[in-house]
């Protein structure tokens, strides 16, 4: 017993920032399964569960020497649940995470609705990240990593191919996050802010060699 | 024969007053409604919602029911499980309904012999014969050919099927070929046709929503035809209950937005079936909550409702899964989780102390469609329907595993217009049981979820958990621990708390078929019990494998199967001593008091 509030006592004074993070987007695109693959490094194969309401998971990761605890909020993408999933995007303060599946974007058009969903609902210093997960699927790919960054850019958000299959940059897209997230909390007024688009780009370029 | 009403009559003074085992003492746990009530309550509103200038329900109701004791369908099922030669019915009321009974079968089975005829039941309680509603009969033949289930070549079955519906409904775009093909073609083949049972959810303007197997969108025109017969019996200010065309009973449920149809061959009698499509409807108010289903079809009629219940498949599968071999569904009752009392009342308490927060509602322990405990606000009861649907949505939902979860919930017996907002969380990762926490307030998740912590550690304190994952891993009793050897298996409901208990089973029914034949047995017992035309106190049948007894009094329902060689008073003998032990182990297996916060 002592043993564990130690414990608990230990992480409490070392968590120096916690973060709300968003997981939105159609169903079915592998919003649960990039998470899974984040916080335990496996992958969710076999039967598609569907998240039911709004799932919470923490994950403490460490930037730069701070322990930051990210509390993602894996939501569920029908329909029926969009009303609650939007009274959340007004709490989550600081950053949403923005999934979207490489086949959703053109079946429904669906990135478009949901960045509008943001923007209407969230705060305004929200942090927005698209991303195109099930990437590993070449040949079925059914939107082209071309159309996600012109999207990306036209919107001024980050974008990024992931996997939760292979875990291709699925850690550095909550890496990403969490790093902006630190930095905005840190930044003094004068100081230039955190680019998550550049990191990202540079993060990717750095992969790119060593591979 | 004649000892019969003297035991009872003794055991009926015995446990008179609440004394009988499981009896709550203090409040009610859970909100009793006996399956009489929720009989009448479907019938009820059926009639109100259908007929608006409608007969009166007793009226209807006995219609029906005389009907119901003559339909051939009845006498298969008697030839088939119990013979009616050793078939004997005791009433304490009338023992003369013990000759009616015999001569009624009697003569059922002559009907039988012949080709049994298409029989249409609708709310005013008339058989319809094919001569009077000769459109009817059109498409029941329509539909009996879809049901039947003989082995004929597979394009035979589709011509008969597609072509005289698809003339009007299904889109020209759905050529002859594209039927044909087999891979494409589950739905018109003999294995789903001889699917035991199926269920169809449509809208009343009869676009499909749920389908029990295959894909909806290949199955338009038989929503179509089942719209078509909802429709046409309403147009003359009646209201279509159901159809038996030979082994196959069509049941209709109609609500004011949604039409749900059960297709059953299991022998089962209306009133279950209908008790099912209940259910289900219930489910789906659990998702949308009749409000917004309101709102919904007011708006467009034709809306396809399938967007918004994307993703419950698996939930209505569960459900008619479960609802085909749990005996809690037709008995309207709860299966509690064996445990000492000791232990049961620290848990209450542990919740009750650590979750004393403004607004919430009930606070759940459950583990495999049992409930552990239950902890309520004052005033505020749960009803086993609803409870039900908890169960299920646990048990049906793999993503709750994993992660705190806070989704909303309607529960129609509560408030079938209002979501209440459930914090969902398993205890452990090493125990099955999983705490539900429900309010009304929506931002109250990390109020709650600090609640469960604190709730953790209470229970690991006081080695409660561990009980309780000792206990799951045990499972249910055995019936050896009653010690009476004759008894095979037994359900015990105890009325006033709407509570069950029953062992676990054993030989002879471990095979999954005898476990089925039995659960059939069950079924049929509680259905000639609770049978409103002619309901009955007691009742023993000698069939081919077991004997079975049924007793029903003000405080309790008793279902037991001796071997088939047991006589009466052996039978009698047993099930006193059963209540004895039932009454001396009634603080493991029931829930007697009712925490509140």
């Amino acid at each position: 017993m002592s043993n564990i509030s130690v414990l608990k006592s230990f992480f409490q004074i070392n968590i120096t920032f916690i973060f709300q993070v968003m997981l939105i987007g159609d169903s079915g695109v592998g919003k649960t399964c990039l998470l899974v693959r984040f916080k335990d490094n496996a992958f969710l194969s076999g039967s598609f569960i569907s998240t039911v309401g709004i799932d919470f998971r923490n994950k403490v990761v460490n930037v730069d020497g701070t322990k930051v605890k990210l509390q993602i909020w894996d939501t569920a993408g029908q329909e029926r649940f969009r009303s609650i999933t939007r009274a959340y995007y007004r709490d989550a303060e600081d950053y949403h995470s923005k999934h979207t599946d490489t086949c959703s974007i053109i079946k429904h058009s669906l990135p478009l609705a949901w960045l509008a969903e943001i923007n209407e609902y969230a705060q305004d210093n929200v942090v927005i990240m698209l991303l195109g997960n099930k990437a590993d699927m070449n040949s079925d790919r059914i939107v082209r990593r071309e159309d996600g960054e012109r999207l990306a850019r036209e919107y001024n958000v980050a974008f990024m191919e992931t996997s939760a299959k292979t875990g291709m940059n699925v850690e550095l897209a909550f890496m990403a996050i969490a790093r902006d997230l630190k930095s905005r909390k840190l930044r003094k007024a004068n100081e230039p802010s955190f680019n998550v688009a550049e990191y990202v780009n540079q993060e990717k370029q750095r992969g790119g060699c060593c591979s | 024969m004649a000892e019969e009403p003297v035991v009872s009559s003794a055991n009926d003074d015995e446990f008179k007053q609440g004394s009988e085992p499981g009896a709550c003492r203090n409040s009610m746990l859970i909100a009793t409604d006996s399956y009489e009530d929720i009989a009448q309550y479907l019938k009820a509103d059926v009639c109100q919602s259908d007929v608006p200038n409608g007969k009166s329900t007793s009226v209807v109701g006995d219609a029906d029911d005389a009907s119901e004791t003559s339909t051939p369908d009845q006498t298969v099922k008697c030839q088939n499980r119990v013979d009616p030669e050793e078939t004997s019915v005791c009433s304490e009321q009338c023992t003369q309904y013990d000759r009616q009974e015999v001569s009624s079968d009697d003569s059922a089975v002559g009907d039988n012999s012949e080709e049994t005829a298409t029989t249409a039941v609708t709310e005013t309680g008339q058989n319809s014969p094919k001569e009077t509603l000769p459109d009817i009969s059109c498409i029941n033949r329509q539909l009996s050919s879809l049901s039947a289930s003989d082995g004929s070549p597979h394009s035979v079955d589709t011509d008969q099927v597609c072509q005289p519906a698809s003339s009007d409904v299904t889109e020209p775009s759905v050529t002859a070929e594209e039927y044909l093909s087999p891979e494409l073609d589950y739905v018109h083949s003999a294995q789903w046709k001889n699917q035991d049972k199926h269920i169809f959810i449509l809208s009343k303007a009869g676009k499909p929503i749920y389908c029990r197997y295959g894909d909806e969108d290949r199955l338009v025109t038989l929503f179509g035809v089942m719209q078509a017969l909802v429709s046409f019996i309403q147009s003359s200010k009646d209201s279509i209950r159901y159809i038996v065309a030979g082994d196959h009973k069509f049941v209709f449920l109609v609500r004011e937005h949604l039409i749900l149809v059960a297709i059953a061959q299991t022998k089962e009698s209306s009133t279950h079936l209908l008790l099912q499509l209940t259910y289900i409807y219930n489910q789906v108010l659990s998702i949308l909550t009749l409000s917004q289903l309101g709102r919904i079809f007011n708006m467009l009629h034709n809306y396809d409702l399938r967007r918004l219940l994307s993703g419950t498949e698996k939930t209505f599968d569960n459900l008619l899964n479960v609802m085909n071999q749990d005996p809690s569904f037709f008995l309207c009752a709860v299966r509690c989780l064996p445990l000492e009392t000791s232990v049961r009342d620290t848990v209450a308490q542990s919740i009750a102390q650590n979750a004393k927060v403004k607004d919430l509602v009930y606070a759940i322990l459950i583990t495999n469609h049992q409930l552990i405990t239950l902890v309520r606000m004052k005033h505020y009861f749960l009803h086993p329907l609803d409870l039900h649907l908890i169960f299920n949505l646990v048990s049906a939902t793999e993503s709750f595993k994993a992660a705190e979860s806070w989704t909303p919930i309607c529960l129609p017996k509560f408030d079938s217009n209002g979501y209440l907002h459930a914090y969902i969380s398993y205890l452990d990762e090493s125990c099955d049981a999983c705490l539900l926490l429900l309010t009304v307030d929506k931002d109250l998740f990390f109020t709650l979820s600090d609640c469960k912590r604190k709730i953790m550690e209470k229970l690991t304190k006081h080695h409660s958990l561990k009980a309780i994952c000792e206990s799951i891993r045990r499972g249910n009793y055995c019936i050896s621990e009653a010690g009476i050897p004759e008894l095979r298996h037994f359900l015990y409901k105890s009325r006033s708390t709407a509570q069950f208990t029953s062992p676990k089973f054993e030989v002879p029914y471990t095979a999954e078929e005898d476990r089925q034949r039995l659960f059939r047995l069950y079924q049929h017992l509680h259905y000639r019990i609770h049978c409103n035309s002619r309901p009955l106190k007691i009742m023993f049948t000698v069939g081919e494998y077991e004997t079975l007894l049924g007793w029903v009094t003000s405080g309790f329902e008793l279902y037991a199967v001796f071997g088939p060689l047991v006589t009466k008073p052996l039978a009698i003998n047993s099930i006193n001593k059963l209540l004895k032990w039932i009454k001396k182990e009634e603080d493991r297996l029931f829930i007697l008091n009712s925490p509140t916060f």
